[in-house]
C-alpha cells in the first residue's frame, strides 16, 4: 500500500513539475529584458527550414526557454543559495559577499590583456597625444577585490605588478597614484563602481597630481531611487540596496555637456536614468563613446581629454571644476583610428587615462 | 538536446509523453520513433539522414541474414553489413585521426579533414553491429517491422550515450511492454537521481576543473584536487547520463541494461571494468574478446587479445592517442593482474581499494589531456617537489570541499544502503512513503534552478 501511494506522489508530483511549468511557460506572457541583469531577454525565434537545418533555431530556442522561464529570478536565487550556503562555495559564479557587499572575482593576472592595453593607448598617445604636445597621465582605479580579496580569502590579482606593467609599456605618461585615497566604503556594496561622494578627495589628487586644482565645495544630494547594481543582478540573493547620492554646487550647475553620439548637450546628471535599467547611468548618461564637459567658470586655461572608462562618467564633474574642458572618451565604444574625425586635438593641454584595474585586466573591450 | 536543459525538460519530454500515452499501442513505436528523430535532429539535422541510412542497412541485411542462416550468404551479408557500419564510423569518426597520424608519421603535410563527428554514432553503430551479429548466431531473430527497429536503434533516451541495449535486452518489450505507477515512478526517480548527478555533482565539479586548467600557477596540490575532481566528475557525469537514460526507459516502458555499479570501490582494476560502463565491457567481450579466443588460448595470445580489446576500447571512447594510451594502461594493468597482483588484491583489499583509486585516477589523467605527453607530464606533476601549495589550490579546495565530499560519498553504495535502511524500519517507511517524492520534486527543482542560472552544460559522452 505504502509502495504504491509512494509511487503515485512521486508521479504525481513530477508530472506536476515537468507539465506544470511546460504549461506555464507556453502561456505565459514573454518578458521584454531582465531588470535584475539589464539585458534583453530572448524571444521565441522564428522557425524556417534555414535555421532549423543550421541548427539556429534549436540553440535560440533553447536560450528563449532559459530567459523566459515562469520564476526565473526566484530559480536563480535558489541556486545561489544553494551554492552558498549547503554547498559552501565561496563564490556563486565568481561573485562574493563579505558583510553585505558584493564582488567579483578577478583572477588570474593577465599578462597578455595588460600588454593590449597598453598597446592600443600607446595608438592613442602617438597619434593624437604626442604630436599635440599633450602631456600624458595614468592613473588607475582598483577594483573593489583590492580591499576584499586578499583580507578574506578569496583570489585577488597582484596590483603591484599590474600597475608595473602597465607604467612600464606607458613609460610616456605621468603615474598618479590613487589607491591611498579609496577604501572599500567608497564603492557601492552591490555595484563595481564608487560613490562620486565618496571620491572627491581622490578628484582631488587627480587634479593636484596633474597640477590643477579643484575646490571642492559641493553637497550630496540623496538620489529618489534604490540602487541596486550588478553584483546584485549577478549574485542573485536578496542583498539590501544601496543609497545613490550625488553631487551638487561648486560649478557643475554651469557645466555644458555636450553629447558627441546625438549632437545636443545634455545635463551633467540624467535623472530618467534613476529609473532606467542601471541607475548609476545618471552619472554623464552612461555609456557614451564621446562626451565634453565644458566649465565656463574656469580660468585655468587647460583643457583636458579623459580616456576612461565607466568609473570616469562619476568622477569627471568633480575633476572638471580645475579646466574649461574635460572630453571624456571611452575607446570600449569608439576605434582610437576613428577618434581624429571627432576631437581635435590641438584644443587640448592634458590627457589623462583613468580605468579601473578590471577593464585593464580584460581589455578585450577596448577597441 | 541535452537531457539537462530546459528545452529537453519542459518542453520535449511533456510532449513526448503527452503524445506517446495519447497514441494506441500499436502506434506508440511510431510515436517514439518519430520523436527519437526530432531529439536528433534538433542537434544534428543532417546526421539523422545518416542514422536512418545505418538504421535501414542493418534491418535489410539482418532480414537477409535470416532467411539464408547456415549459407554462406549470410555470412557475406555480415560482412557486408559490419563494412558499412565499421567504414561509416571509420569515416565519421577516425578519418580525421588516421589521416593526422598519417600525415605526422611520415612528415606530411596533409590538410584537415574536418569531418564533423555525428552524435552517439558510436553508440547506436555498436547496437546495430550486436544486433547483426546476435541474428547471425540465430541468438535473436531479425525483426520483420521496420518501425520497432528503427525506434529500437534510435531510442531517444539511449540514443546518444548510452547504454548501449542489445537487442535482446529489449525484443521482448518492442512488441509487447507493461505501463504502471510503480515503472513510471521507478522510471521518474532514476531519472530525477541522474539529473541530480549530472547538473549538481558533475557539472559543478567540471567547474573545479576548468579553474585548474585556467590557472598560471599550478601547484602540485592543485594537480591532486584536479586529478580527484576529474574521476568524481567522469563519474557522475556518465553514470547520470545512463540513469537518466534508464529511468527515461522505465517511463516509456522499457529496461534498459545498469551501465554502472559503484565502480570506485573497486579492489582491482578487473573488478572496477565489471562495474565501470558494464555495457561497453560485455559488448566488447562478446563480440571483440570472445571471438579472438578470450583467455581460452595460449597465454602470449591471450594477453594478445587483452591488448588488441582495450585498445579498441581506448579508440572508442575518442579519436586521438591519449585515448590509445588511455586504453594501454588499462591493458597493462590488466595483465599485470591478471599475471601477479590480482591474487595479491583479493588476500589485501583495503590495499586493493587504495591502489584502484590511485590507478584509476591517473588513467583519467590521460584521459582528460589533449595529448599523451600532456597526460605524462600532468601525471609527473602529482609526485613533483615543486610548489607544494598555493593560495589559489587552497582557494578551490575550500569552495569545493563540500561538492567534492558529497560527490565521494555519493560514489560509495552508503546513500542507498542508509536509504534502504530507512525503508526497512517502520517509522523511516512511513516517512519515507512522503519524503521521498518530495524530496526528489526538490531535487527537480534545485536542478532547474541551476539549468537556468547557468550555461556551462555540455555532456562530456556526447563526443563518442
Amino acid at each position: 500500500m505504502r509502495t504504491k501511494l509512494k509511487s503515485i506522489l512521486t508521479v504525481a508530483l513530477a508530472a506536476a513539475i515537468i507539465f506544470g511549468f511546460a504549461i506555464w511557460g507556453t502561456l505565459k506572457k514573454d518578458d521584454a529584458q531582465s531588470l535584475s541583469e539589464r539585458r534583453a531577454l530572448a524571444t521565441l525565434p522564428k522557425i524556417s527550414i534555414s535555421s532549423v537545418l543550421s541548427g539556429k533555431f534549436m540553440s535560440e530556442y533553447e536560450q528563449y526557454k532559459l530567459d523566459q522561464f515562469p520564476l526565473r529570478d526566484a530559480f536563480r536565487t535558489l541556486k545561489a543559495v544553494n551554492t552558498y550556503y549547503v554547498f559552501s562555495q565561496r563564490d556563486n559564479n565568481g561573485i562574493y559577499i563579505v558583510d553585505g557587499i558584493a564582488s567579483k572575482m578577478d583572477y588570474p593576472l593577465n599578462g597578455a590583456s595588460i600588454e593590449r592595453a597598453a598597446k592600443r593607448f600607446g595608438y592613442v598617445y602617438d597619434t593624437y597625444l604626442k604630436p599635440n604636445g599633450i602631456k600624458a597621465y595614468l592613473s588607475l582605479v582598483p577594483d573593489k577585490n583590492y580591499f576584499m580579496a586578499d583580507a578574506n580569502g578569496y583570489l585577488g590579482i597582484d596590483y603591484d605588478k599590474l600597475k608595473d606593467m602597465l607604467t612600464a609599456d606607458m613609460a610616456y605618461a605621468e603615474y598618479i597614484d590613487i589607491f591611498g585615497t579609496l577604501s572599500i566604503e567608497d564603492y557601492y556594496k552591490t555595484d563595481l563602481h564608487w560613490r562620486q561622494e565618496r571620491v572627491l578627495d581622490t578628484a582631488k589628487a587627480l587634479a593636484e597630481g596633474m597640477g590643477a586644482e579643484i575646490a571642492g565645495d559641493y553637497t550630496a544630494k540623496k538620489a529618489d531611487a534604490d540602487f541596486y547594481g550588478i553584483y546584485y543582478a549577478q549574485s542573485a540573493l536578496p542583498l539590501k540596496s544601496d543609497a545613490l547620492y550625488y553631487m551638487e554646487g561648486g560649478s557643475i550647475a554651469d557645466y555644458r555637456v555636450y553629447d558627441y553620439e546625438s549632437g545636443k548637450y545634455v545635463g551633467v546628471y540624467d535623472m530618467d536614468a534613476l529609473n532606467g535599467r542601471d541607475p548609476y547611468e545618471m552619472f554623464l548618461h552612461g555609456s557614451k563613446s564621446v562626451l565634453t564637459i565644458e566649465n565656463p567658470n574656469s580660468k585655468s586655461g587647460r583643457s583636458l581629454i579623459m580616456l576612461r572608462d565607466s568609473f570616469a562618467s562619476s568622477i569627471a564633474p568633480l575633476l572638471a571644476e580645475g579646466f574649461d574642458r574635460v572630453t571624456l572618451v571611452d575607446i570600449r565604444y569608439i576605434a582610437p583610428e576613428l577618434l581624429g574625425r571627432i576631437v581635435d586635438f590641438t584644443q587640448y593641454t592634458d590627457a589623462l587615462f583613468l580605468y579601473g584595474t578590471g577593464v585593464i585586466n580584460n581589455s578585450e573591450t577596448i577597441k | 538536446m541535452l537531457f539537462s536543459s530546459a528545452a529537453f525538460l519542459y518542453s520535449f519530454l511533456p510532449l513526448t509523453m503527452a503524445v506517446y500515452f495519447i497514441m494506441s499501442r500499436r502506434l506508440k513505436n511510431a510515436a517514439l520513433l518519430l520523436m527519437s528523430l526530432i531529439f536528433y535532429a534538433w542537434g544534428e539535422p543532417r546526421y539523422a539522414i545518416l542514422m536512418l541510412l545505418s538504421i535501414t542497412q542493418g534491418y535489410i541485411f539482418a532480414r537477409l541474414i535470416g532467411k539464408s542462416r547456415g549459407t554462406k550468404k549470410a555470412k557475406a551479408y555480415l560482412i557486408i553489413s559490419l563494412v558499412l557500419s565499421l567504414g561509416m564510423l571509420g569515416v565519421f569518426k577516425y578519418a580525421n585521426f588516421f589521416v593526422k597520424s598519417f600525415a605526422a608519421v611520415f612528415s606530411l603535410n596533409a590538410a584537415a579533414l574536418n569531418i564533423a563527428l555525428p552524435i552517439g554514432i558510436s553508440f547506436y553503430t555498436f547496437q546495430l553491429i550486436s544486433y547483426v551479429i546476435d541474428v547471425y548466431r540465430a541468438d535473436v531473430e531479425p525483426q520483420r517491422d521496420y518501425v520497432a527497429f528503427a525506434a529500437y536503434i534510435s531510442m531517444f533516451p539511449q540514443l546518444i550515450a548510452g547504454p548501449i541495449v542489445r537487442y535482446s535486452d529489449i525484443e521482448a518489450e518492442l512488441t509487447a511492454r507493461t505501463y504502471g505507477a510503480d515503472k513510471a515512478a521507478y522510471g521518474a526517480k532514476r531519472f530525477i537521481i541522474g539529473l541530480g548527478k549530472k547538473v549538481l555533482i558533475a557539472n559543478v565539479l567540471a567547474e573545479l576543473v576548468n579553474a585548474f586548467k585556467a590557472s598560471g600557477e599550478k601547484s602540485t596540490l592543485f594537480y591532486w584536487i584536479y586529478a580527484a575532481a576529474y574521476m568524481l566528475h567522469v563519474y557522475f557525469d556518465f553514470s547520470g547520463y545512463s540513469d537518466m537514460a534508464i529511468g527515461l526507459g522505465s517511463i516509456f516502458g522499457f529496461t534498459f541494461p545498469e551501465n554502472f555499479n559503484y565502480p570506485y570501490i573497486a579492489a582491482s582494476i578487473t573488478e572496477f571494468w565489471r562495474r565501470w560502463h558494464m555495457s561497453l565491457s560485455s559488448w566488447f567481450r562478446d563480440y571483440v574478446y570472445i571471438p579472438l579466443g578470450g583467455s581460452r588460448v595460449k597465454k602470449p595470445r591471450a594477453l594478445m587479445n587483452i591488448a588488441i580489446v582495450w585498445m579498441l576500447t581506448g579508440l572508442w571512447h575518442g579519436a586521438d592517442w591519449n585515448f590509445v594510451m588511455w586504453g594501454i594502461m588499462f591493458a597493462v594493468l590488466l595483465i599485470a593482474e591478471k599475471l601477479v597482483l590480482l591474487g595479491f588484491m583479493q588476500k589485501h583489499r583495503a590495499i586493493g581499494h587504495a591502489y584502484t583509486l590511485l590507478v584509476v585516477m591517473l588513467c583519467f589523467i590521460m584521459f582528460d589531456a589533449s595529448s599523451v605527453g600532456e597526460g605524462f607530464a600532468a601525471i609527473a606533476a602529482l609526485f613533483s617537489r615543486g610548489s607544494a601549495a598555493n593560495t589559489e589550490a587552497l582557494y578551490y579546495l575550500k569552495s569545493y570541499a563540500v561538492p567534492l565530499t558529497v560527490a565521494a560519498f555519493g560514489a560509495t553504495p552508503l546513500p542507498k544502503r542508509i536509504k534502504a535502511w530507512l525503508d526497512s524500519t517502520r517509522a523511516g517507511g512511513a516517512v519515507m512513503t512522503v519524503a521521498e517524492p518530495v524530496a526528489l520534486a526538490a531535487l527537480l527543482c534545485l536542478c532547474t534552478a541551476y539549468l537556468i542560472d547557468g550555461s556551462f552544460n555540455p555532456f562530456l559522452y556526447f563526443r563518442f
